[in-house]
């Protein structure tokens, strides 16, 4: 093993009890530049659950968590985010109140290198245009569709080596999510790993890497995006 | 006493309130606390200008403002096994440490009260347009306004004012995109020192004797402004506590010399009303209120 | 059989009541003030509990239904001719009451009630916070009332010369029935329903619970006794002022709560009881009792520190909100002599 350089992202035998309930047992994964890992699985199987572990909002009872072989176990979740991972959360979370400009400049906030974030902006500005067409307006005003392309710009902002996304196609009408997806893969090419948590299996399946089947906390199945159209395959791994 | 008399009186005391409510919004914004012991930042402040009464005024103002300071950022280190408790087990606990605090201030100095002189002139009225109005009536009006707009400005303007309010709405959500909330909290809670001791200053010019209830009798009607006025934002927060200020200054003139006992009464039937017909405050636009149990 | 079981939970308290009454009058003369008002701190503090332990909703009002008892029934039991002489506009219904030692108990705890039950009409729908402020708010009325209406009492003035009828055995059986009452009460399909919307007021409401009438009658109840209480206290002290029955007493009450327990009639009591110890130890050794001579303010300094201390890191207090089992407390026994365990 050594020699090997560590993976950029690495979940290592994971485990997270909420009192006594396991939520996630035994998981293990990994994420290299330029890499979309999915998470796919019915609803309650600690998906989401691996994710806010990974950045530090629940503590792991067991395993560890480590980016760029350094691990972050027991990192306040600010931390985690200051050391170059971006959480995008599910139900998008954007500051309504504020301007969207506004909620892009929070998101620099975890930005490593003080300089550059011009680029960064402008360069979402470039992926989002709805975002910049609304920036000194309340993001309270956008759709849901618009605020979750908000989150997502303000997940980047920050420059993340790592990128998650708890279910970005929630809500959203299918063409939005065709957008979603294009921008992840604009993403994806810029180098950025991606940790994907979604619903919509067959689409996430299809788009990854590499997917992840979990249920009931568990790694049940690791499949390609050639597998994505095996429904019986999938369907076994999600109730089997 | 003129009318407008009454009313210039009622802003200055608005003013101060207000600088006290701004503080326990702040605090309560970051850290979802109440702080009962708000109070004692005040009291604390006062002993610290009694105690450097012959020094120089400079230097005073100096102790005063790092003593205040620093009983603060105690304060937030001991109320950090609070951070996840419920509002009322808060109020009681910050309850105590007040409590306790004041007993301190009693066991070293004493009920008696101590005298901080301090800036005797500015006691002394001036002449504008026919009314006399003191010194420390304008200072306290214009420093008040002064601290208030350039918190707001710091706030809305600044880097950190952003991670505060973000801190404020969404707590978890702000740290995920990097806030770091410790540092968040201290600062909001030396912005509210900073605020403390400014109306501190003003209160000891008009009141010069200390006591160890002297910043209870103070926050008492500041929180129930803030609660009265509308905990959740700042403005409204804020404005409650001036409302409070004001209008306990203003009854105070307006009532009958014999019914004048009856005042603390009055205000604080108000906020009973207050409470019931708006629970989740007067200044803030009708919100479905979370707790409607 | 199920009803005989819990009684055991009654015995606890009780049996420690009746202990330190018993000791209390063992104790040398000087000495036993100290513990007959322990006595009256913990039915102050049970009536406290009836509310609070039930509803989960903190009020920092209650010692108004206190001092509103202990002006009552002081009121009763002073001769007209001494309260005109101290208060010549009290109303002369007041003026020329004048009744026996029950009587007044029975009617402090009737004044306290009826106050609680006007005071918890509008103010049972607050929460949290807002309830908080409310009941400090009547607190603050209360005290501002009672000490500027020369009409219904003494005002700023001590009323004096009250019957100390506050004997070992009146206080004794006054807070061995007020523990039986709020023991009734919480044992009641009522108390058990405002426990449940404590837990869950959602939950509650949709099974049709009336959270406001369950609440307001928690408050009425605790109001009675706490009146009852402050009956029991205006006979012990002789007197009563207005600022006795203020901030100091509130925040001391609560306090015993909160250190014994907030969630449970044996919580109460030790809170009460040991508090209180606490308080009459720390006072004496304030006056210098033998080798020990703490400076004047240590005593209210030790209880701020111990309240917030407990608040801080034993938020449940030292009982941890939970009933004495006797049964399974002294089945515990045989362990220490080295015998097994019972499964």
């Amino acid at each position: 093993m050594s020699g090997a350089p560590a993976p950029l992202l690495e979940v290592e035998g994971l485990e997270v009890r909420y009192g006594r309930v396991p939520a996630v047992r035994g998981l293990s994964l990994a994420a290299e530049r330029g890499e979309v890992v999915a998470l796919v699985g019915p609803n309650g199987a600690g998906k989401s659950t691996t994710l806010h572990a990974i950045m530090g909002l629940v503590p792991p009872s067991g395993g560890d968590v480590r980016l760029h072989g350094r691990s972050t176990v027991g990192l306040a979740p600010e931390a985690v985010a200051r050391s170059g991972i971006a959480l995008v959360p599910e139900g998008r979370h954007v500051f309504p109140h504020f301007t969207v400009e506004e909620n892009l400049r929070l998101g620099l906030v975890a930005r490593r290198a003080k300089d550059g974030a011009h680029e960064d902006l402008r360069r979402v500005y470039e992926l989002f245009p709805v975002v910049e067409e609304f920036r000194g307006r309340p993001a309270g005003l956008l759709s849901g569709g618009q605020q979750q392309q908000l989150a997502i710009a303000r997940g980047l902002v920050a420059h993340p080596d790592v990128l998650l996304l708890d279910e970005p196609s929630l809500g959203l009408a299918p063409s939005l999510v065709d957008t979603v997806f294009d921008t992840l893969a604009e993403v994806r090419s810029q180098g950025v790993a991606v940790v994907l948590v979604e619903q919509r299996a067959q689409l996430a399946i299809g788009f990854a890497d590499r997917a992840h089947v979990i249920a009931n906390g568990e790694l049940r199945l690791t499949l390609g995006p050639e597998q994505a159209d095996d429904t019986a395959l999938l369907t076994q791994a999600y109730f089997g | 006493m003129s009318t407008l008399q009454t009313l210039v009186d009622a802003v200055a005391l608005g003013s101060l309130y207000a600088l006290v409510a701004m503080g326990i919004a702040l605090i309560f914004g970051v850290m979802r606390l109440v702080n009962f012991a708000h109070g004692e930042l005040l009291t604390a402040g006062a002993y610290a200008l009694f105690l450097t009464n012959d020094l120089p005024l400079a230097v005073s103002i100096v102790v005063l403002f790092a003593t205040v300071a620093a009983f603060a950022l105690a304060m937030e280190t001991a109320v950090r096994p609070l951070r996840t408790a419920s509002p009322a087990a808060m109020l009681v606990t910050t309850f105590a440490i007040s409590f306790l605090l004041q007993s301190v201030f009693l066991l070293v100095w004493g009920s008696q009260g101590d005298n901080a002189g301090i800036l005797p002139e500015l006691n002394r009225a001036v002449d504008v347009g026919g009314l006399r109005i003191r010194w420390v009536t304008i200072a306290s009006i214009g420093v008040g306004a002064l601290l208030l707009a350039g918190t707001a400005l710091l706030l809305n303007r600044t880097t950190i004012g952003l991670q505060m309010r973000a801190a404020a709405h969404d707590f978890q959500t702000a740290r995920l995109l990097g806030v770091r909330a410790n540092n968040v909290i201290r600062f909001a809670f030396l912005l509210a020192a900073v605020l403390a001791a400014t109306a501190t200053l003003m209160l000891v010019v008009q009141r010069p004797l200390v006591t160890p209830t002297f910043g209870f009798a103070v926050v008492i009607p500041a929180l129930v402004g803030v609660v009265v006025g509308g905990l959740d934002r700042l403005t409204s927060a804020t404005l409650g506590g001036f409302a409070i200020g004001f209008g306990t200054s203003v009854l105070g003139d307006v009532l009958p010399a014999d019914g004048r006992v009856f005042l603390p009464s009055v205000v604080f039937a108000l906020v009973i009303l207050v409470l019931l017909l708006r629970p989740s405050g007067l200044f803030t636009r009708a919100r479905a209120a979370a707790e409607r149990v | 059989m199920r009803r005989l079981a819990g009684l055991s939970e009654l015995a606890g308290p009780v049996l420690l009541l009746v202990l330190v009454a018993v000791l209390g009058s063992l104790a040398s003369r000087s000495i036993q003030v100290e513990f007959r008002s322990a006595l009256v701190s913990a039915t102050i503090v049970i009536a406290l509990y009836v509310f609070i332990g039930n509803s989960g909703v903190v009020s920092f009002g209650h010692v108004s239904f206190v001092a509103v008892g202990a002006f009552a029934a002081g009121l009763v039991t002073v001769p007209e001719a001494l309260k005109l002489s101290a208060s010549p506009e009290l109303y002369p219904f007041i003026a020329s009451a004048e009744v026996g030692n029950a009587a007044s108990l029975a009617i402090a705890a009737a004044v306290g009630g009826v106050y609680a039950f006007l005071v918890g009409v509008p103010l049972m729908r607050l929460s949290g916070l807002a309830a908080g402020i409310a009941t400090f708010a009547v607190l603050e009325i209360t005290h501002n009332v009672l000490r500027n209406w020369p009409k219904i009492g003494p005002g700023a003035k001590t009323l004096p010369l009250v019957p100390e009828t506050s004997s070992f055995l009146q206080v004794t059986l006054g807070a061995v029935a007020v523990a039986a009452i709020a023991f009734a009460y919480q044992r009641s399909r009522p108390g058990r329903l405002l426990r449940a919307a404590r837990e869950d007021p959602a939950a509650a409401q949709g099974s049709g619970v009336n959270i406001h009438r369950q609440r307001l009658l928690a408050f009425t109840l605790s109001g009675a006794l706490a009146g009852f209480g402050g009956g029991l206290l205006v006979h012990l002290l002789g007197s009563i002022t207005t600022e006795q029955v203020y901030i100091d007493l509130a925040f001391i009450t609560l306090a015993m709560l909160i250190v014994g327990g907030m969630s449970s009639l044996w919580g109460a009591v030790v809170g009460a009881l040991l508090v209180s110890g606490l308080n009459s130890f720390l006072a004496e050794a304030e006056r210098g009792l033998g080798s020990v001579d703490l400076p004047t303010g240590t005593r209210l300094v030790t209880l701020g520190f111990l309240m917030a201390a407990t608040l801080l890191f034993r938020p449940a207090g030292l009982t941890g909100g939970r009933e004495l089992q006797l049964r399974k407390a002294l089945a515990r026994f045989p362990e220490k002599w080295g015998k097994e365990r019972p499964a």
